[in-house]
């Protein structure tokens, strides 16, 4: 019993871990749910889990939603899965650190693009501060996730 | 083995293939649905409250200890506050005589100058439920929805009566409100006591900014207080918006101060955009 309860939490973790952070926003330190894109980046792209793409595209549109930016994260996500897919150059899931560069560079990038389609300082300083905080958070992130697979 | 990895690969290709179509889509998608977006925010509508009664019961533990943690907060403080309330009453009650006197005059001064000041139609009470302050882009979501009578356009108060957005977007038990320091907001509002009219444009900050004076000659200065004016005919003339702290910021009502709001609806002539 036990060992079934466990095996379904272990399961359900990446789906749980994207909907508990994007639920649990405040300003600041989670602004829209945004800490969801690190279970989202992470279990699509450097340990992909069955059916987690679909669900991480609905939870993009509801951060988008939340943002007020229009399918913005939704398209950036998309499009990073599609390069990411027709590519074999680079695989993502040997990457050292479980990915914690091409996280910071995704995130960072994206950011950028957000910062540039709005521009103002209030804006780029806020952004700078996000990829930091994420990209910070990521590691602990990562080393649960693979502490939970184990 | 082999065989096992070329259909491996495939499958991949055809899931790639699949989201790179969905690109296109997307950009078509915000071409021709503006200004309103109807489609996304009717889905948003649907899978929003379901995700967010998921999430609620999935996170009751921690919102029950962020509860129990306020409440003891509270509890420790409420005797200083006490305290506090009782001086303030104590004012409020020596300044309520001098205050009858001036509402009686301006009552009188109104009839006699024939100032007709907008009176709401309905108001609505609500909860801030989350405030989505990020990058350049700052809107809360409230917990009434058309429902209980809100409609996009209605103007956003705090109870103190000073304007702190307006209703982009509805649902049936929420409502998606744009505050006054998003950078998509752009009210025109009007220096209180003058004929001065100004746009108040969001850039994000805390302070907005007051800009593109009907009058050139005209010096904007700290302490002028901003109005609404009307000339939109979404919002009514005479709204308190905030006090200028600079030649061009102006202090407003932020929603991560307050945690109730009054929901306005005005006859509006005009539909809010």
């Amino acid at each position: 019993m036990i060992k079934k309860i466990s095996d379904f939490l272990r399961t359900a973790f990446p789906f749980l871990a994207v909907l508990v952070l994007w639920h649990l926003s405040v300003p600041f330190w989670n602004p829209g749910g945004i800490l969801a894109l690190i279970p989202i980046f992470y279990y699509s792209f450097i340990n992909p889990v069955p059916w987690f793409v679909p669900y991480a595209a609905v939870f993009c549109f509801l951060i988008d939603y939340k943002f007020d930016t229009l399918l913005f994260w939704t398209f950036i996500y998309c499009m990073f899965y599609a390069a990411n897919g027709f590519q074999n150059f680079v695989d993502l899931t040997r990457q050292k650190n479980e990915g914690v560069m091409v996280f910071m560079a995704y995130f960072g990038a994206a950011s950028l693009l957000l910062v540039l389609l709005g521009w103002n300082f209030i804006g780029l300083f806020r952004a700078i501060w996000l990829v930091l905080w994420l990209s910070t958070l990521y590691i602990p992130f990562a080393a649960l996730a693979q502490r939970i697979k184990k | 083995m082999n065989q096992k990895k070329i259909s491996s690969r495939v499958y991949s290709i055809v899931k790639s293939a699949i989201t790179a179509a969905v690109l296109p889509v997307f950009l078509i998608y915000i071409m021709i649905d503006k200004p309103d977006y109807k489609i996304m925010n009717g889905l948003a509508k649907i899978v929003l409250p379901v995700a967010q009664w998921v999430g609620d019961g999935v996170t009751w533990p921690i919102h029950a200890i962020g509860r129990a943690a306020s409440g003891i907060r509270e509890l420790s403080t409420l005797r200083s506050e006490n305290e506090e309330l009782k001086v303030r009453l104590s004012d409020a009650l020596r300044n309520k005589t001098e205050c009858d006197i001036a509402i009686s005059e301006n009552q009188h001064l109104t009839q006699q100058l024939d100032i007709v000041k907008e009176i709401p139609q309905k108001s609505i009470v609500a909860n801030i439920t989350y405030n989505n302050e990020a990058f350049s882009h700052s809107t809360f979501f409230i917990n009434k929805g058309y429902d209980s009578g809100v409609e996009s356009g209605m103007a956003v108060v705090s109870f103190e009566g000073s304007l702190v957005g307006i209703v982009s977007d509805v649902a049936e038990n929420f409502a998606k409100v744009r505050s006054l320091t998003d950078s998509k907001s752009n009210i025109p509002v009007r220096i209180a006591g003058s004929e001065v009219y100004g746009f108040l444009q969001g850039n994000g900050s805390n302070t907005p900014t007051i800009g593109f004076f009907s009058d050139p000659e005209f010096q904007p200065t700290r302490g002028l207080k901003l109005i609404t004016s009307g000339i939109r005919g979404v919002l009514p003339n005479g709204i308190p918006i905030g006090e200028m702290t600079s030649h061009e910021d102006v202090n407003v009502v932020l929603p991560s101060k307050i945690s109730d709001v009054i929901v306005l609806k005005f006859n509006s002539k005009d539909k809010y955009k």
